[in-house]
């Protein structure tokens, strides 16, 4: 069975568009293999019958179903007596509307019948498919995990504690970047980072550095980036991360200074 | 314009075990190096698990809730693009309480993030986990009041602007 889906992007993560002329493209999805194609969206100039045009496109593909956000219930009433199945509103992203739709979850709503067009709501999952459903999403990203807990392990033992003390120079702003540095790679119950950090100030190690690493040990994350990824995009862990530091590097001299004055 | 797209599907197939693999290859490499750090390393492991285990199973069970009580429409109210100021606070609120280590959470987050969730509240939720309610006495303990208020406040206030920089990058992808 073949479900056309208007998307923002062209992937199985992306959200769901809300009208059809205006996502950016129409994913064609296979629900039996989770492959499909992408119908490029058209121009803005194609103006008043774009949705018409990208679902005839969709169709000639071998859509049966439409999973769409809003459609207008004059455009619906036409599909459906085409034989095209509307199901509307959906959200969320394209691949939760297809394990949705494989699972049965969709249902029609009674009352919205005398409008003319037949709305559809999301009915609660059974157990064993909420379950079945659960064990997917998380089998999905455990061997990624596995593979950082086994990082984890190696970083613990083979990681010198000592080198820790050497990269600290006592040139204030170094020792922050060199604090946020150790915390973005240094991982472990944040307790850790506490304990650290006050060994570190009794050494004569500078607040600020100090402050950088505390900070980064939880907000920055090297060892975990592979599972970030896989979860939820190279592109979101990147900008995540890098945002993460470069904050942690403006915010620690700050906190100090501040800390300071309300001393 | 038709596109052929290559297969997308989330398989537990060869692709997401080559990470695993390569890191446990390396076991046996630094085992020739020095067998007593590779058992104290596969140990650390161990204890790394064991201490995940729990947030993990939380996790999995709010996965579960998630999708027997939540619907995408639920969930594009309170955490999605137009959610406004309870999404913030309920990210935060959730970030800060969040427990163990934050790779427990990320199965969580992804199964959010499919029903609807903006990638503004998901960076909020993780930046947030910068302040531990729990550690708070020690922090008091080894840094004082002052410095602990702070370094809280700031913890919440980077978050966000964390949060923006997530939003703003990740969009263009939308």
């Amino acid at each position: 069975m073949k479900l056309a889906i208007p998307a923002d992007a062209p992937h199985l993560d992306a959200r769901i568009g809300d009208r059809l002329g205006f996502a950016r493209c129409l994913l064609v999805v296979d629900t039996e293999d989770l492959t499909f194609e992408v119908v490029d969206a058209p121009t803005p100039a194609s103006g008043h019958g774009a949705g018409i045009h990208i679902i005839t496109q969709a169709l000639g593909m071998g859509a049966k179903v439409l999973l769409t956000g809003h459609i207008s219930p004059h455009i619906a009433q036409t599909l459906e007596k085409s034989g095209i199945r509307v199901i509307f509103p959906v959200q969320g992203s394209v691949r939760e509307a297809v394990e949705s739709y494989r699972l049965g979850a969709f249902e029609r709503e009674e009352d919205t019948a005398a409008e003319g067009v037949v709305r559809f709501q999301l009915h609660r999952l059974p157990w064993q498919g909420a379950f079945r459903k659960a064990a997917n999403q998380f089998l999905g990203i455990f061997p990624i995990l596995l593979g950082v807990i086994l990082l984890l392990g190696l970083f613990q033992s083979f990681f010198p504690k000592d080198a820790l003390l050497r990269v600290f120079s006592g040139d204030g702003l170094l020792d922050t970047l060199w604090g946020a540095c150790a915390g973005g790679i240094l991982t472990g119950n944040p307790l850790n980072s506490y304990v650290i950090g006050k060994t570190l100030l009794d050494l004569g190690v500078g607040l600020s550095a100090v402050t950088a690493l505390m900070m980064a040990w939880v907000t920055v994350g090297l060892v975990q980036l592979p599972a970030e990824t896989a979860a939820l995009g190279l592109r979101f862990a990147m900008a995540r991360n890098a945002a993460a530091f470069l904050i942690t590097l403006a915010a620690s001299p700050l906190i100090v200074y501040l800390a300071g004055v309300f001393r | 314009m038709k596109k052929e797209a290559k297969a997308p599907k989330r398989s537990f197939g060869m692709k997401s075990w080559i990470f695993p693999l390569c890191v446990g290859a390396a076991y046996p490499i630094l085992w020739g190096v020095s067998p007593e750090r590779t058992v104290q390393a596969l140990r650390a492991a161990g204890h790394v698990l064991e201490q995940a285990a729990v947030p993990l199973l939380l996790a999995f069970l709010m996965m579960l809730l998630l999708n027997l009580f939540l619907t995408p429409a639920h969930v594009s109210r309170f955490l999605g693009r137009k959610a406004g100021i309870l999404g913030i606070l309920l990210s935060s609120a959730a970030g800060i309480l969040s427990m163990g280590p934050v790779y427990a959470w990320y199965p969580f987050l992804a199964s959010l993030r499919r029903k609807g969730a903006s990638d503004f509240y998901l960076a909020n939720f993780l930046s947030n986990r910068a302040v531990k309610p729990a550690l708070i006495p020690l922090m008091v303990t080894y840094f004082g009041w002052g410095f602990t208020v702070i370094f809280s406040v700031f913890g919440v206030l980077n978050a966000f602007v964390a949060a923006v920089i997530v939003y703003l990058v990740t969009r263009s992808a939308h």
